[in-house]
């Protein structure tokens, strides 16, 4: 009896390791997709937006018979996860997505598969987002962008604040009525690292972080705590959208796509509009990547194929309002008008950036 | 004015407050469950402008309820089980036996009820990590679970020990029953309503816990309330987190009107297990 | 007490007070030793105070615990503060008396997170008590009142989950007073307040004291209605600790969570003595 289950749980285990990379680059893409029909499921980690995205793939499960699990999972939480599990012979993560500006805190090639050697075709799919190269190993599958969300009802288009000086005499002649937030999302981080950068002479996107750098800050936290009294901190990416639409604010940073989304589904109101101002907003994008010890690789070779093609990326357009990363597909549902996609800025580089937002709590937000 | 009059006003004013307090927020709840995605409820409309049942249907396919409710609910009592098996020996001893340093013993059992739930929560997934034990989450949380909530079962089970009676025990010994027989006659029906008691107790606060099932559960193994408390997160979505409460709210009511009826005859100082 | 005896009683608490204390044992002890440099998960361990040193000179965590007590206090005060009278006037059964006991335990049924829900949904920016207060004409328009600079939401989340545990802990103690006690005082011409501060406070008080020491300790180390509820530009402590995890800043985690049980406890007694020495008009 013992004997038997030992074999049993021998068996298992060498078996759970057969599609391994060697095996699938030696596969042609008819016997992957049939191979992955027959794992039949896989679990996708990612970390936003989880309940939409359940719905979004429903049209990949139908198409191939192969069951997502996305499960509930934080952004830390999972890269934790992912390198806790990196020795595990099996680990739980079939899919792993990751934003491009935090990807190289892993070493790619230690963690994931090669998918530019297993993709049937990679033509048009986006390896680089934001001056940051996936490596062949991450592909991008959600281009986001960071921008102004505005209530039409009380800002003209002519009027939005397009420099730091501006923003400051909207606050002085608005008080109360622009507000962003500094944690729990990055849209509000993005507003306050573009404000801080244009104030200050010093390279965001030079990783390197000392005291001397992160004191030659202070021509923006003063800037930020000179006018204190006419803006307002709100509580996440969310708060700042629910109160826009509240009619609360009139003003807030916030992702393209979140707003879009919101619009789309009825929570918040459809006439919000949405800009990047010209001093620059940061944008990026995420992308997904198979760990070496997924489950289920062939499955999730399948899906990242799916997931990455020009069509799923014009979907993800209609219902999201995301960037495509695939350059035949259609983005003409985006919120921000073409001409101001010059705007985007790069997210600053860690762990400068994690230094510099530290900084911007004790000294701003700590002294409301 | 008389005493009575005095009740008769205080009490209509108070069902006033806490019909104010309890039935304006979950009719609030109820209406924003209702929001249909075609149309936001905007500040200038007394009631949703569409309403449907859309959400509740949505939610309960796409979101990770189903899930976290076969989580919940096959943690809970495990957990409450293995407290009771491994509380009884010690409340036995605390019960029954008189040993020296029996008080300070008693007070040391309290422990887990002093530690603030976050510090546990941090420091025992740090010491899980360093055992090389942080994969298997359901076993860590339900071992946190047990312990933490032990104190209760343990202050329920040794007031059940202390209320078997020793004559029935010498009775029956004298009667010839051994000792399976023994336990069952003397100790099994004074001490069954302290094991459904510490069951129950146990199982609603492992229901309950968010601390443990947030840090150690992180990232993907969801219970009710980590559901709950990441639909109120960077993705908040009013009317979603709505329908969440709402489902999560029942179960809860049913359970503790359980509790109450177990409770009624024991004191209200034995139920809150902190008296 | 013979060795047979005495290794009974050990293996009888081995299971659960042995279990309970070699967690909580192992808990405390990783807190404390990382809170002094040891057992990093990455880079070198090894004694160090430079994490206290620099965290006791840092705005967030100094804003933190203050803001922690101030919650904790308030929250318990204002929780026996209310529940006092209750206790009091539900101490004899009356037509009626059912039903509030019920109403006034109900919070006890829902979930904290689910009431941190409901109220920030009722206290909306449009929500039905800024309407409320538009309609009766003493607002002339809406206010901001989530996340207020001054944790009144969290203190009103405290109080309305905790409230009903201080009643549930005094009701008994009240209940237990003797109606000729009360009788023979009144006979003897003490008022209400009188009566109150004389006999009701000393007879009750160890129960007083156990309600203000429970709703400190858990209103002290709260993290999710100040998550969700609480002011944007504080961070509770329990809340601080979690963040600095998060970052993978274990050392500094610890110093705050050390920083929360030692606050915890010392303030806890403080609280529980200063009741006394007020009931007493003594210390001992």
């Amino acid at each position: 009896m013992i004997r038997k289950l030992m074999a049993t749980a021998i068996s298992l285990a060498l078996g759970a390791g057969t599609a391994s990379a060697t095996d699938l680059n030696e596969m042609s893409w008819d016997e992957i997709v049939a191979l992955a029909q027959e794992q039949g499921e896989l679990t996708w980690y990612v970390w936003y937006l989880q309940d939409e995205l359940r719905g979004a793939v429903s049209a990949f499960e139908e198409k191939y018979g192969i069951t997502v699990t996305i499960p509930e999972t934080t952004n830390s939480g999972q890269k934790d996860k992912l390198r806790a599990e990196r020795d595990r012979e099996t680990g739980d993560m079939d899919v792993f997505a990751t934003s491009f500006n935090t990807a190289s805190e892993l070493d790619l090639s230690d963690f994931f598969y090669d998918l530019d050697e297993l993709l049937p075709d990679t033509e048009g799919r986006a390896q680089e987002i934001g001056g940051i190269s996936g490596e062949g190993y991450l592909f991008g599958f959600w281009g986001n962008q960071t921008g102004i969300a505005y209530d039409p009802a009380h800002v003209s288009v002519g009027d939005l604040p397009q420099s730091p000086e501006e923003f400051a005499a909207f606050w002085a002649a608005n008080p109360g009525k622009m507000g962003f937030n500094y944690e729990k999302g990055g849209s509000g981080p993005s507003f306050i690292t573009n404000t801080l950068r244009v104030l200050s002479d010093i390279d965001f996107y030079n990783p390197e972080s000392s005291p001397e750098k992160i004191a030659s800050l202070q021509g923006g936290i003063d800037f930020f705590n000179e006018h204190a009294a006419n803006y307002v901190i709100t509580a996440s990416n969310a708060d700042s959208i629910t109160r826009i639409s509240d009619a609360e604010l009139w003003m807030a940073p916030a992702w393209e796509d979140h707003l879009a989304g919101l619009q789309k589904r009825g929570e918040a109101r459809s006439d919000i509009a949405y800009y990047i101002p010209s001093m620059g907003m940061s944008g990026g994008g995420n992308g997904v990547a198979i760990p070496l010890n997924a489950p289920n690789a062939a499955a999730a070779l399948v899906f990242v194929n799916w997931l990455t093609s020009a069509e799923t990326q014009t979907a993800l357009n209609v219902s999201f309002g995301t960037a495509p990363t695939h350059a035949d597909a259609d983005g003409s549902k985006a919120l921000v008008p073409a001409e101001q996609r010059v705007y985007q800025t790069g997210w600053a580089s860690k762990p400068f950036y994690s230094d510099m937002l530290a900084h911007f709590v004790e000294e701003v937000v700590l002294e409301r | 004015m008389s005493q009575a009059k005095l009740n008769k006003i205080l009490l209509y004013s108070l069902v006033a407050v806490c019909a104010l307090w309890l039935i304006i927020p979950f009719t609030m709840a109820i209406l924003w469950s209702l929001v249909d995605p075609t149309k936001p409820w905007t500040a200038d409309k007394l009631l949703p402008p569409v309403m449907s049942f859309y959400r509740w249907q949505y939610l309960w396919e796409n979101s990770s309820l189903q899930q976290a409710m076969i989580n919940s609910y096959t943690l809970a009592p495990t957990a409450a089980v293995l407290a009771l098996v491994l509380a009884t020996p010690t409340a036995f001893a605390f019960g029954r036996l008189s040993f020296p340093g029996k008080s300070v013993a008693q007070t040391l059992a309290l422990l887990p009820l002093i530690v603030p739930g976050f510090v546990t929560a941090v420091f025992f997934t740090a010491f899980l990590f360093r055992l090389g034990f942080a994969h298997w989450r359901f076993g860590g949380i339900v071992l946190a679970h047990c312990v933490l909530f032990m104190p209760f079962a343990v202050r329920i089970m040794t007031v059940s020990f202390e209320t078997v009676r020793q004559d029935h025990i010498d009775a029956a010994r004298d009667l010839g029953a051994s000792t399976c027989q023994r336990w069952k006659v003397a100790y099994l029906p004074a001490l069954k309503p302290g094991v459904f008691a510490s069951l129950l107790i146990v199982f609603i606060y492992s229901i309950e816990e968010f601390a443990v099932a947030f840090i150690l559960g992180s990232p993907d193994f969801v219970t009710i309330p980590t559901l709950l408390f990441s639909q109120m997160g960077q993705d908040f979505v009013r009317p979603n987190a709505a329908v969440l409460s709402l489902i999560l709210v029942v179960p809860n009511v049913f359970l503790m009107l359980g509790l109450e009826k177990l409770m009624r005859s024991a004191n209200p100082a034995l139920a809150s297990g902190k008296g | 007490m013979d060795w047979r005896k005495s290794a009974q009683v050990v293996l009888l608490l081995l299971p659960g007070l042995g279990l309970i204390l070699a967690m909580i044992g192992s808990v405390l002890y990783i807190a404390v030793a990382q809170s002094f440099g040891y057992y990093n998960l990455t880079g070198e361990s090894g004694f160090s105070v430079e994490f206290w040193e620099s965290m006791l000179d840092r705005k967030i965590y100094n804003r933190s615990w203050r803001y922690s007590l101030y919650i904790g206090f308030f929250s318990a005060i204002i929780s026996v503060a209310l529940a006092y009278p209750l206790a009091i006037w539900l101490r004899r059964p009356f037509a009626g008396s059912d039903v509030i006991g019920a109403l006034l335990k109900a919070p006890l049924l829902v979930h904290g997170l689910v009431a941190a829900f409901l109220f920030i949904n009722v206290v909306s920016y449009n929500g039905i008590f800024n309407q409320f207060m538009q309609g009766i004409g003493l607002w002339d328009g809406p206010r901001r009142l989530q996340n207020d600079q001054n944790g009144f939401g969290v203190l009103i989340l405290q109080v309305w989950k905790q409230m009903p545990f201080a009643l549930l802990i005094m009701i008994g103690s009240v209940q237990a007073i003797s109606d000729d006690v009360l009788d023979a005082a009144r006979d003897l011409g003490a008022g209400a307040f009188t009566r109150f501060r004389r006999i009701i406070a000393p007879l009750s008080l160890s129960a007083m004291q156990a309600a203000l020491v429970i709703i400190f300790m858990g209103a002290v180390a709260d993290f999710s209605f100040q998550v969700i509820a609480g002011p944007t530009n504080r961070q509770s402590l329990a809340q601080l600790m979690v963040f600095f995890k998060e970052n993978g800043q274990w050392n500094d985690a610890a110093v705050v969570g050390v920083t929360l049980m030692v606050l915890a406890l010392l303030c806890a007694g403080l609280l529980a003595l200063t009741a006394r020495i007020i009931v007493y008009g003594r210390i001992r």
